[in-house]
């Protein structure tokens, strides 16, 4: 037990005794915490500017236009001549959207017929193409409804049995968890766990790189490492789980034991796997580079941001080996859908799954070291002044 | 200048870690991301069907959600909070429900409703679903609208174009075939190109500045300062370039993503984007001169550049502080230049724009650099 003990202190004046590996650990929490979520601040996407090509400038179209306009997700902020000056007016960037009103829309509905009306929307930027279409396809749908129900009741039927003809059920759509579809709230929880495992990466592995071979029995060692990490991210996982995620104002349904639960195993499988990559890549630059570089793609292998159903198979499973994927799966539940631990029991089997192979390796990797440092313990003392 | 550069180039084909940073590293994280994305759209997200109905209606709107492409009935929940769990696991993305006596209502004119949830947490998978069901009920019920019609002895094609007085056609600008997915790529690319264009210059640099090193000796090599510079950092453009252009090749000719715009505009931001890049790194080394320091510095303004490029949330969105952060960032222009000259085919006077942006970040850091390193020559600072 003093041996774990003598480990775990050790780890500890290497971790606060190096001020590169501390700044790794506290300073980009700080720098990392403001940077990262800056550009999702603002949360909602409203009044995306759209043009207004009204070619039949009629009552009708001024109706429409108006209706698209009021939505509150796009705004109409222009009118142009014809498409050409409309898609110049897009390709500036200054709209990201066109409503075009044929002539004779007003025409067609006066006689009966059915009176199209196109809408562009700017495909080349993912959200603003959904918020365009969603913004004109609820009025002009309403109006549609409105016409024929007017139609119908020009036959003779009855109000309530136009309605129903019209549309006979209501279709409601009720998004759970994150209702306001705020931007932020969707990649925020998500975004936290990503960090704080680059950070666990970067800055255990560059501890264990600098590390001279440490002397006596490895898994006494591993383990008093490992109690090490426990006592500082008993610190800091509640600041990155639950203080970060209230400072941005996101909501929170899960309990922090929940979430405590899944970020010890969370924890302790990123800090051995930085003693893995350590023992590949071995330069302490070479390392941090390697995982600076690797973030994103860890990032959509996790099956978040990129459906884990159009994720091909093979690169599924390595995702799997990854902390990350079990992590973000298990603590965004928790957290933003208010899991309970047996709801998450996958991914919290899956990160103690990956505690233990780490372990192993990582034991592994330290007996390794230990047979070919043998003898050189005392060169460990001078070895650390200098660090 | 010469001298410096074959010097350079030899150092990288000794050194396996250098030549693994800037080249087989990025190759292997291009491949990867590719392979993410090599799928296309996603589809079949699962989805938990409520059906407290069990009428023929219900069951024809079920068969319709299966047969929509974006969602696939995997569960027969029994109740809501069956489903709500099913969801909370992950087992299922949505839910739809059913009530009981929906048929027998709706043919009274009761217009019962139909509820659709969805898990707007995962908002990707989630707005899917909303969408793909929505869809699928609303085929359902214009198939119930259409037989009442023509019950009414409306002919078929007449019943059809009255069920929509407005129909909205919809067209997508610029990128007809929604191809989100070489999109995202096209970001992606540049993304982790710039983090090891920076961290693997400063790291090449760093080597000069190595024990037994003396960083004098490139300056004199290479007869000034601005030519030692230029030698030192040129072979690795050129490798960037390699490496950017090679998945540029399987982009635009492989995976036949469309190239609508001018091409020397395109290779001219190039240049300009992974020249930005590297000079990050040498000004984050040649200040800190540690390249642990240097690292950070490049990891702080590259790792978090992705989010700044306005791709998932739109730049105009962002607030003022974050759009001129990502302003100073040369990969936010590279991408929009990406896009406009591959998807968008935006005129030439447009898109010149970010090709100047990117020349004034270069100049920019070019000149903090030189700066930096004639005071050091001058003060005659050597690294330890």
């Amino acid at each position: 037990m003093n041996a774990v003990l003598r480990a775990m202190r050790d780890e500890l004046r290497a971790l606060f005794g190096d001020a590169q590996v501390l700044s790794i650990l506290l300073v980009s929490l700080l720098i990392y915490a403001v940077i990262y979520p800056l550009p999702y601040r603002a949360e909602l996407l409203r009044d995306v500017p759209v043009v207004l090509v009204d070619q039949d400038r009629t009552t009708a179209s001024a109706d429409l236009a108006r209706r698209v306009d009021a939505s509150e997700a796009v705004a109409i902020r222009t009118d142009a001549r014809d498409m050409a000056q409309a898609v110049r007016l897009v390709q500036e960037r200054r709209a990201y959207g066109v409503l075009l009103i044929p002539e004779g829309f007003e025409r067609q509905l006066l006689r009966g017929r059915q009176s199209p009306v196109a809408v562009y929307a700017d495909a080349s930027y993912f959200l603003m193409y959904q918020r365009v279409m969603q913004g004109a396809a609820v009025p002009i749908r309403q109006m549609g409804a409105e016409v024929e129900v007017g139609r119908l009741m020009a036959a003779g039927a009855a109000l309530q049995v136009a309605r129903a003809q019209v549309s006979p059920a209501t279709q409601v759509e009720v998004p759970l968890f994150n209702p306001a579809a705020g931007y932020a709230t969707y990649v925020l929880p998500a975004a936290f766990v990503l960090i704080l495992q680059q950070t666990i990466l970067m800055g255990l592995a560059l501890a264990a790189t600098r590390r001279l071979q440490g002397a006596g029995n490895p898994v006494v060692l591993v383990l008093g490492r490992m109690a090490a990490w426990v006592a500082i991210y008993a610190v800091l996982l509640p600041i990155y789980l639950i203080v970060l995620p209230a400072l941005y104002g996101l909501p929170n349904l899960g309990r922090v034991r929940d979430a405590l639960a899944i970020g010890l195993p969370f924890v302790l499988a990123a800090g051995l796997l930085a003693q893995c990559v350590a023992a590949v890549f071995r330069s302490d630059a070479v390392v941090q580079i390697v995982l600076l570089a690797l973030g994103l793609p860890f990032f959509f292998l996790s099956g978040f941001a990129w459906p884990v159903e159009a994720i091909p198979p093979v690169l599924n499973a390595v995702a799997q080996l990854v902390p990350s994927t079990p992590a973000i799966s298990g603590l965004v539940r928790v957290s933003q859908m208010g899991a309970q631990l047996p709801d998450v029991a996958m991914p919290l089997w899956h990160l103690w799954a990956l505690t233990a192979g780490f372990g192993l390796l990582a034991v592994l990797i330290q007996t390794l070291q230990t047979r070919s440092a043998s003898g050189l313990s005392d060169m460990q003392a001078t070895g650390r002044s200098e660090t | 200048m010469g001298r410096v550069m074959v010097r350079e180039l030899a150092l990288l084909l000794r050194r396996p870690v250098l030549l693994g940073l800037v080249v087989v590293l990025p190759v292997l994280l291009i491949a990867l991301l590719t392979s993410i994305f090599r799928a296309g759209i996603p589809t079949g997200m699962a989805v938990a069907v409520v059906d407290l109905d069990r009428s023929d209606l219900s069951r024809s709107i079920t068969r319709m959600l299966d047969a929509a492409p974006e969602v696939q009935v995997t569960h027969q929940a029994l109740n809501l909070s069956e489903a709500r769990a099913l969801i909370v696991s992950g087992a299922v993305r949505g839910a739809v429900w059913l009530p009981a006596g929906l048929e027998r209502d709706m043919t009274r004119g009761e217009r019962p409703e139909i509820v659709t949830f969805y898990d707007n947490q995962y908002m990707s998978a989630g707005s899917m679903v909303a969408r793909g069901a929505r869809g699928a009920i609303d085929t359902a019920l214009a198939g119930l609208r259409l037989s009442i019609r023509q019950g009414k002895g409306e002919a078929p094609a007449q019943a059809q174009s009255a069920l929509q007085p407005i129909p909205m056609q919809t067209h997508a600008l610029f990128n007809p075939a929604f191809d989100y997915v070489h999109f995202l790529l096209a970001a992606l690319v540049p993304t982790v190109l710039q983090i090891l264009a920076a961290a693997g210059t400063a790291y090449a640099i760093s080597l000069d500045f190595g024990p037994g090193r003396d960083p004098r000796d490139l300056v004199r090599l290479a007869g000034g300062i601005l030519p030692a510079m230029l030698g030192k950092i040129l072979p690795y453009t050129g490798a960037f370039l390699l490496v950017l252009g090679l998945s540029d090749v399987v982009l635009y000719g492989w995976l036949g993503v469309p190239l609508r715009g001018s091409l020397p505009l395109m290779a001219a931001g190039a240049v300009l984007f992974v020249l930005a890049a590297q000079l990050i790194g040498t000004l984050a080394f040649v200040l800190t001169r540690n390249i642990g320091t240097a690292a950070s510095i490049v990891a702080v303004i590259t790792a978090p550049a992705f989010g700044y490029m306005g791709l998932g949330f739109p730049r105009e969105a962002m607030s003022p502080v974050a759009q001129a952060w990502g302003a100073l960032i040369p990969g936010t222009w590279y991408v929009q230049l990406r896009i406009d000259q591959s998807l968008r085919a935006t005129p030439v006077e447009i898109s010149i724009w970010p090709v100047l942006w990117l020349a004034l970040i270069a100049l920019g850091l070019a000149a903090l650099v030189l700066a930096q390193l004639t005071r050091l020559h001058r003060t005659g600072t050597v690294a330890t």
